[in-house]
């Protein structure tokens, strides 16, 4: 009874958290939530091959870009109700490229994954840059139309994009629970033994691989729907680099943890941005802080602090 | 376990929340500008050049006593980032305008923000000829010049000046800037009827570090003149590792738009070659007007160095809008703002004597001169050594994109 | 295509080949060695510019400034390992924090050269006596090129010389493959570490000094010479110093040819060979050992 309490309360958070910015938040909190959001899928779904079967793809943007090609050029080609069609077929396209790109990719191993998966996305970038005809080139592709009923301010589109986000967080979150999740994380500690019980690596690697990449391919999806404009910079190398560095801050072995990572960078890009033209000096401080301080990245602060109180009310118990 | 996470994310989004207080003294302008990075200079340029232009405007005074004020964010030139901080500056600081860009990709995503929240942008650096084409929307303006207005002149001049080069080849880095400067060049020779040959166009990666393999392959393919469409620091380096292959000499360098921008004489110093055909949207030596040497001097005073041209378009914006709510009376009409700026005259820094720059009603495009120059000695702007000289100069109304170029824009690259 | 041109492609090809290999070069030592993924490499190269950007103006001399830059990298790069790199070392996950320390590492690099020396690119004059050209009929060949080609077989046949014929050579490659039975020996395996990551940065603020006078440095410049250093060594196979010559070469010679032959493309044939070599070779052309690290 108290582990499934402590395993719901995260997600007792997330809906405090997530749906109180409907009512409360200002235009502003409102846009940046919304990015918080689809970026925490993001990173949850890539977390799916990092963090839990140890697979570090450094071309995740690939498919985030995929999605939000995808659903920009169809809604932008067929009209606005094709929208949602579209957020339908980014994740399936983005199954078969994954398809592909993951027997050709993850026969490889550690570093050497990490690196072809990176060339696999910088050729796409660059392929998207320079067939401008096609993609807009690096202008990007502007003025996304959507349905109307979520056009009417950001707020109808949050509440939108939380509901499917949330849905899709649920669904990683059961498969993490489930044996496949298991089969996953002893892939990541011990490979040899998953083999020796006979259940095939490469299959269930690839399996997290397509997962992973097609869970991306609707947070890209649902990005072309908040700026209603799209870049190739979703493409491009820094895209993939931030949301690793986002789901390390935020603590690669917590569910959530990534989620965390992106929603403090993004408020830290926020609220330092407005001050002083050299946040990135600041976020850099911040992250050696937390490599150096605390090994669990955030969630591993608050869990630290956590423990601080637990015994402080240790003592407080003890007359 | 979680609470803390919850208190620490919840009251960060308080602080976002909590709102920012606006003055009714002032009229708040949203400024982005990349502060890091390759574009950094123009931002910093910029933001030194604004102060200038309120210190002046709100000298003379607006209507009702009020002040402008401009608020300037890095927008790291990103798309995504711009157009977060854009509504950030319509619906927190209750900006009335939105203002500057660099990057064209961030200021095309940053026009549909100024299109949904009907709010006036006024772009002063930017040049993607798209966002007065086919990327119009009536709430953008911009008061520098695009690539158009560059390109037309530049044709202009090889009709006149350049009668013996026929052979043209084209290096410009691999992105719109690059690709949308020489189909521009072509389609102004082909309108003023040019005979040329294309023998080349290379297209290095934006901020290619080395450009050794292209050098020699331009020289083997022996054009007449070589069109360049790179700027800043890529100017610069393709400038000094050509030069060691004797490029110069074996044919012309014509460079238009961003080649003879201040920060390029600046960092080539001595090792400038001289006979380099370049333009640039303002110039520091011309015209030698009045105007022109005091905002020169201004900036100099303040900053110590002399400016990039990215400088007076973030001048020029200020003024516009200044004058723009002196007709109006007020800043909260946007509607009469936009009536009062359609063909209002603003007079600039690069006017030269006798013209004052104006607002196309149909295009919201600036419509200003341009002067295209020579590389000569000239230390008078140190640290450079040379500095553009023998300039020719074209009329503005002879340099607008024409409509049917517009209408190519528009069913090419859609909308 | 004449012979003419094939040359002047080549030994333009050569000298891309080489600076790239210089940067790269040090990034495949840190790796081969000490295992550590450094991200940051990048920045040693545009702190290596700036360091002798700051040297020359004041001595008005281009050697002491490659001397500057070398020096002031290596002590940084030192610096940082034993401050911070050391201190993650044998953690449960250190990959993924090398890669999150390294990317502060550039993130502060880049503001701290910002606030220094201003967001305006930098760069240098070549020395007096390497300024000119050589011309054979057709072919041009700068000097300073000509210089970069060489001090890059200098430096590859001074890094074989040292690895293999020295023992301090000898005790980098034990360290590189046996970590603890090194330190049982008795050698000082961590100021072993912290020598190597002092060279291997040095190596990139010399390459940043000798790209000086050809190219422009701005902050940020680190990350623009980073992922086709990265493809170097890995087409190289990771940690080996001959790969990353190899690969250097090859890199620099496709993309010379590339620029006749697809010059709308020519840009995209890295990664394109990167993905080719990965593919029938999935350790990179020249690999040793089996993947030694988990991240």
């Amino acid at each position: 009874m108290k582990t499934k309490l402590t395993e719901m309360a995260p997600w007792l958070a997330y809906f405090v958290i997530f749906v109180s910015m409907i009512f409360a938040g200002s235009d502003h909190s409102i846009h940046v939530a919304s990015q918080i959001i689809i970026l925490g899928l993001f990173a949850i779904a890539f977390n799916v091959l990092f963090g839990t079967t140890g697979l570090l793809s450094f071309g995740q943007a690939i498919f985030y870009g995929l999605g939000a090609y995808i659903t920009g050029m169809m809604a932008k080609s067929f009209g606005a109700d094709f929208f949602l069609w579209a957020l339908l077929i980014a994740p399936v396209a983005a199954l078969a490229l994954s398809a592909v790109l993951g027997v050709l990719s993850l026969r490889l191993s550690e570093v050497y994954f990490t690196m072809l998966t990176l060339a696999f996305a910088q050729l796409a970038w660059g392929i998207c840059v320079k067939w401008s005809s096609f993609t807009g080139g690096d202008d990007g592709i502007q003025a996304i139309p959507k349905p109307d009923i979520l056009n009417m301010g950001g707020r109808n589109y949050y509440i939108f994009a939380l509901v499917i986000v949330s849905i899709c967080i649920y669904l990683l979150w059961r498969l993490d629970r489930s044996p496949f999740g298991s089969v996953l994380k002893g892939i990541r500690q011990n490979p040899i033994r998953i083999s020796f019980i006979g259940l095939n690596v490469f299959r269930h690697k690839l399996f997290a691989y397509m997962i992973s990449s097609s869970f991306t391919a609707i947070a890209g999806g649902l990005y072309a729907g908040i700026d209603k404009s799209i870049h190739p910079d979703m493409l491009v190398w820094t895209m993939s680099g931030s949301i690793i560095l986002m789901t390390i801050l935020g603590g690669m072995r917590s569910f959530f943890g990534p989620l965390i990572g992106v929603a403090v960078f993004i408020l830290l890009e926020d609220v330092i941005g407005r001050s002083t033209e050299y946040w990135s000096f600041v976020i850099g401080i911040i992250m050696i802080t937390v490599v150096l301080l605390f090994p669990k990245g955030i969630v591993g602060v608050s869990r630290h602090f956590a423990g601080l109180f637990a015994k402080k009310g240790g003592q407080f118990d003890n007359p | 376990m979680k609470r803390k996470v919850v208190a620490f994310v919840s009251s960060m989004l308080l602080c976002l929340t909590s709102a920012v207080s606006f003055a009714a003294e002032t009229i708040k302008i949203g400024a982005l500008y990349p502060m890091s990075g390759r574009g950094g200079l123009y931002g910093q340029d910029s933001e030194a050049a604004i102060k200038i232009a309120l210190a002046e405007v709100n000298a003379k005074g607006l209507p009702g006593g009020k002040k402008l004020d401009v608020i300037v964010t890095d927008d790291q030139s990103k798309p995504a980032l711009a157009v977060t901080l854009a509504k950030r500056y319509i619906t927190e600081d209750k900006v009335k305008f939105l203002y500057g860009v660099v990057s064209s990709g961030a200021a095309l995503a940053v026009t549909e923000v100024s299109k949904e929240y009907k709010t006036i942008f006024v772009g002063t650096d930017h040049a993607a000829t798209d966002l007065t084409a086919n990327a119009f929307q009536k709430y953008y303006f911009r008061v520098s010049n695009n690539t158009y207005q560059s390109m037309a002149a530049g044709a202009l001049y090889m009709k006149d000046e350049m009668k013996g080069a026929k052979k043209i080849a084209y290096i410009g880095p691999d992105y719109a800037y690059g690709r949308d400067q020489i189909a521009e060049l072509k389609y102004s020779l082909g309108k003023l009827g040019v005979q040329y040959e294309m023998v080349g166009e290379f297209w290095p990666k934006l901020y290619e570090p080395d450009y050794t393999s292209y050098i020699t392959a331009i020289i083997k393919a022996q054009p007449d003149v070589l069109v360049s469409g790179f700027w800043g620091g890529d100017t610069v380096a393709f400038i000094k590792q050509a030069k060691a292959y004797g490029l110069f000499k074996k044919m012309k360098y014509f460079h238009p738009d961003g080649g003879g921008n201040y920060e390029v004489f600046s960092t080539l110093g001595a090792e400038c070659p001289e006979g380099l055909i370049m333009s640039a949207r303002h110039h520091n030596n011309w015209p030698e007007t009045k105007e022109n040497k005091d905002f020169v001097a201004k900036f100099k005073k303040a900053t110590g160095r002399y400016p990039s041209y990215a400088a007076e378009g973030a001048y020029a914006g200020i003024l516009a809008i200044a004058e723009a709510i002196k007709k109006v009376g007020n800043a909260d009409d946007t509607e009469a703002l936009i009536k009062a700026m359609e063909g209002m005259k603003v007079r600039l820094p690069e006017d030269p004597k006798g013209f004052a720059s104006y607002i196309d009603p149909k295009t919201h495009q600036m419509v200003q001169a341009q002067a295209i120059g020579v590389t000569v000695k000239n230390d008078k702007f140190a640290p450079a050594k040379y500095m553009l000289g023998k300039f020719k100069v074209y009329p503005a109304d002879k340099i607008m994109p024409t409509q049917e170029y517009i209408d190519i824009l528009i069913k090419t690259k859609k909308k | 295509m004449t012979f003419e041109i094939f040359i002047s492609q080549f030994f333009g090809g050569l000298s891309v080949a080489m600076l790239l290999f210089l940067v790269a070069s040090g990034l495949t030592l840190i790796f081969g060695v000490a295992k550590v993924f450094n991200f940051a490499h990048g920045s040693f190269y545009m702190l290596g510019a700036y360091f002798s950007y700051q040297a020359i103006s004041m001595f008005e001399n281009f050697w002491i400034g490659a001397v500057a830059a070398a020096l002031g990298a290596g002590l940084v790069g030192m610096l940082l390992e034993i401050c911070f790199i050391r201190r993650i070392a044998g953690r449960e996950e250190e990959g993924a924090f090398q890669i999150l320390l390294t990317y502060a590492f550039i993130l502060i690099l880049d503001d701290a050269v910002k606030y220094i020396w201003g967001p305006a690119y930098k760069t240098i004059s070549k020395p007096d006596s390497l300024a000119g050209s050589l011309d054979f009929g057709q072919v041009t060949i700068p000097t300073f090129n000509l210089f970069i080609i060489v001090l890059g077989l200098v430096i590859v046949v001074a890094a074989w010389y040292v690895l293999s014929r020295t023992k301090t050579g000898k005790i980098i490659q034990a360290a590189s493959t046996d970590t603890q039975m090194v330190g049982m020996l008795g050698v000082n395996v961590s100021l072993v570490m912290s020598l190597v990551f002092g060279v291997a940065t040095a190596m990139g603020g010399l390459a940043g000094a000798m790209a000086a006078p050809l190219r422009t440095v701005a902050p940020g410049s680190g990350v623009e010479v980073i992922i086709d250093s990265l493809i170097v060594v890995v087409i190289g196979g990771l940690g080996n110093f001959w790969g990353a010559l190899f690969a250097a070469l090859l890199i620099g010679e496709v993309n010379a040819f590339g620029i006749l032959w697809m010059p709308q493309w020519a840009s995209l044939l890295s990664f394109a060979v990167m993905i080719v070599v990965l593919i029938f070779k999935p350790k990179g052309l020249f690999s040793r050992e089996k993947g030694r690290k988990k991240i």
